[in-house]
């Protein structure tokens, strides 16, 4: 069933944080249009019942849905970030000393032992902005999946998900998102060593000189936005090496400490580039060649591009003096026609998005990130964001992301 | 009023395309007749093949582009290519073959020269580059250009070629040298500083319309030198545009009434003080 064709007396689950701006926002348009409040079952919830078992998070969700007709019953995953205990318990949850369900993992046969144990978990101090496990974290985010896919498969067998568990493993995880939409002939940006796992920084030159690649962006695998992102080159005959990156480094007791940078650092130190380009391989890295983007007026863009149900709606283009555009690192924002792209390189940037979402057959919504190259202006589908549609003060026939998805 | 970019992708240069075919082909055209403006962007691999695999051609057509005015070689962004990176060459030739030529852009300082520099038309000389080597300093010094009225100069850092100190630097700010100078930038660099104290009661200022000191690591130490002088404040335009100035600053320069860009304010690097400027990101 296609989101569009839920019935208005449809029943939403809503698991997600409590009171953030995505929370709000899906409520406020399901209120506009006379839809009851979605009920909301947080993460914490959740990983706190994860604790004693499948049956607590079946009792859980029972409770708060205890008349829920499972016919028209639709269930919505929103971002599990920006909440410093859901991260803890998720990087607990991951741990490799505890016993999990990663079916849902994508690629766990590439996932290492890295991290620490529960226990370490459970006193990991929370800073804002430092990057902590991600490998970890992810595993425990999809063990945390897996055991809420097979409650609701018992409670409500009819239920539908608006992004099936399944698929958001895959989209969150950037090298089998991109393996995937390889597999289904979508345009995507070359893959270094055609994808194949890359073991450390020695592994990585010896892949650029195999597959003449001077300038790749590297990506941290599961991370969300613009955290563990370098844009790495190395001049061929000279050897000279620059990342442009998120990543910020601190030095703290002998300990070297990783952190989201809000502004973009530089770094082109030979040793730091090792070591940084080591650590994203320990954790899982995605390397893609460095496609030059279209630009205007000095600035490099790309779309991000929301699909709804199938079809493209709302877009915006992300402006950079850098080679990283994503929002949160106070880049500019302009309208997609501002941008000097002509209507029908717009709208084949939307054809790839959704084209892009057709890999997905059990998700209907994500904001699909559309690099345009510079020149040929072709589209290529750089990411998939399960979690994508928060997009302020863009509108598409009049309303907003939330209000358009749940509009009946 | 014709103008032409040619620029090869990733794509076309992998599939064989050449710049000296674009150029040959574009002589053999009618339009090359009224072209003024031509702009060369990539050349396809830029960062180790040097103009010189199409300079030939660009000379060689010298009369099948008789109204061409402006040249821009290497118009190519960080998306394309590093600007450190791009390699340049002896550009002076292609000034030699076309007498008549006004405006001239460079990208990319890796490899550059100038040698004998001589234009009796040329008014506007721009080189955007991550650092200046003093080779190329030097010869802009020496340069014999009696029409120029732009004077245009990325510094740039160490990092990335320059190898000058401010001493090198000065004898842009003596008159005499370009007689019709009316803009003269000397930015993106890291001593802007010691360039604006240097600047600020410089003879040269009488001459100049603009002064362009942009893009560099400018605080609040040489940016009160300008605004104490006399001559800058009878400019007629001011860029400070991207600058490490404080808010204050940013006031008093807006309670001159003068016509001064204080865009783009950056923050110093929390960690250690440092500032960089801006074409070395």
């Amino acid at each position: 069933m296609k989101q569009g064709e839920q019935s208005r007396a449809a029943t939403m689950l809503l698991i997600g944080n409590p009171g953030n701006r995505r929370t709000l926002g899906l409520q406020e348009a399901r209120s506009r249009w006379g839809l009851k409040p979605a009920v909301l079952v947080t993460y914490l919830e959740l990983l706190q019942a994860a604790e004693a078992g499948g049956e607590a998070i079946s009792r859980l969700l029972a409770s708060r849905l205890p008349q829920a007709e499972d016919q028209g019953l639709l269930i919505r995953l929103d971002a599990p970030g920006e909440q410093a205990d859901v991260e803890r318990s998720l990087i607990g949850l991951g741990a490799h000393d505890r016993e999990g369900d990663d079916s849902l993992l994508p690629l766990s046969a590439a996932a290492r032992r890295t991290g620490i144990s529960a226990a370490e978990a459970a006193l990991l101090p929370q800073e804002k902005g430092r990057i902590t496990y991600p490998g970890q974290w992810f595993r425990g985010y999809c063990r945390l999946l897996a055991m809420i896919s097979r409650e609701v498969i018992r409670l409500w067998p009819k239920a539908v998900w608006v992004n099936a568990p399944e698929e958001v493993a895959v989209m969150f995880d950037k090298r089998a998102c991109q393996q995937r939409l390889g597999a289904c002939g979508i345009d995507i940006p070359r893959r270094l060593a055609s994808g194949s796992a890359i073991s450390c920084y020695e592994h990585m030159i010896r892949e650029m000189e195999q597959d003449r690649m001077n300038r790749l962006f590297l990506k941290l695998a599961t991370g969300s936005g613009a955290s563990g992102v370098i844009a790495y080159q190395r001049h061929p005959l000279t050897g000279a090496e620059k990342a442009v990156t998120t990543i910020g480094i601190e030095q703290r007791d002998g300990m070297q400490i990783l952190y989201n940078s809000g502004r973009l650092k530089q770094y082109a130190d030979h040793a730091t580039i090792r070591g940084l380009v080591d650590w994203l391989c320990g954790e899982g890295v995605h390397m893609e060649e460095w496609i030059p983007k279209a630009g205007i007026a000095g600035f490099s863009f790309d779309i991000r591009q929301l699909v709804v149900a199938g079809r493209a709606c709302h877009r915006i283009a992300r402006l950079s003096r850098s080679p990283i555009t994503n929002l949160h690192l106070r880049n500019r924002r302009l309208a997609v026609e501002q941008t000097g792209l002509s209507t029908q390189h717009i709208e084949r940037a939307a054809l790839a998005a959704e084209a892009a979402m057709a890999a997905f057959p059990g998700s209907s919504v994500a904001g699909v990130d559309v690099l345009v190259r510079s020149g040929s202006r072709l589209p290529y589908i750089i990411d998939v964001n399960p979690f994508g549609d928060l997009l302020y003060g863009v509108l598409h026939e009049e309303l907003n992301p939330y209000e358009w998805q749940m509009k009946p | 009023m014709a103008e032409i970019r040619l620029t090869i992708d990733y794509d076309s240069y992998e599939s064989g395309q050449r710049m000296d075919n674009l150029i040959n082909e574009l002589a053999q055209k009618p339009e090359s007749g009224t072209l003024t403006a031509l702009t060369i962007g990539d050349w396809g691999e830029a960062y180790q093949n040097s103009p010189d695999t199409f300079l030939d051609a660009l000379i060689r057509n010298k009369d099948s582009f008789p109204q061409l005015r402006k040249l821009f070689i290497g118009d190519m962004s960080f998306e394309d290519c590093e600007v450190s990176w791009i390699v340049q060459s002896d550009l002076t030739p292609v000034l030699q073959a076309f007498p008549k030529l006004q405006s001239f852009i460079i990208k990319g300082s890796t490899g550059l020269a100038l040698p004998d520099l001589e234009h009796d038309a040329l008014e506007e000389l721009v080189i955007i580059c991550g650092g200046l080597p003093l080779e190329v300093v030097e010869q802009i010094r020496s340069a014999r250009l009696p029409e120029l009225k732009k004077l245009e100069l990325y510094l740039g850092v160490e990092d990335y070629g320059f190898d000058g100190k401010l001493e090198d630097i000065l004898p842009f700010l003596e008159q005499g040298r370009f007689p019709k100078l009316t803009y003269l930038g000397l930015k993106d660099s890291d001593i802007q500083d010691e360039i604006a104290k240097a600047a600020a009661n410089a003879p040269i200022l009488d001459q100049l319309h603009i002064l362009d000191l942009s893009l560099g690591t400018l605080s609040d130490e040489g940016a009160e030198a300008l605004i104490n002088s006399e001559r800058v404040r009878k400019l007629a335009y001011l860029d400070l545009n991207y600058h490490y100035m404080s808010d204050e600053m940013i006031q008093r320069w807006k309670a001159t009434g003068m016509n001064v860009n204080v865009d783009d304010q950056r923050a110093s690097d929390d960690e250690d003080d440092w500032r960089y400027p801006a074409l070395t990101e």
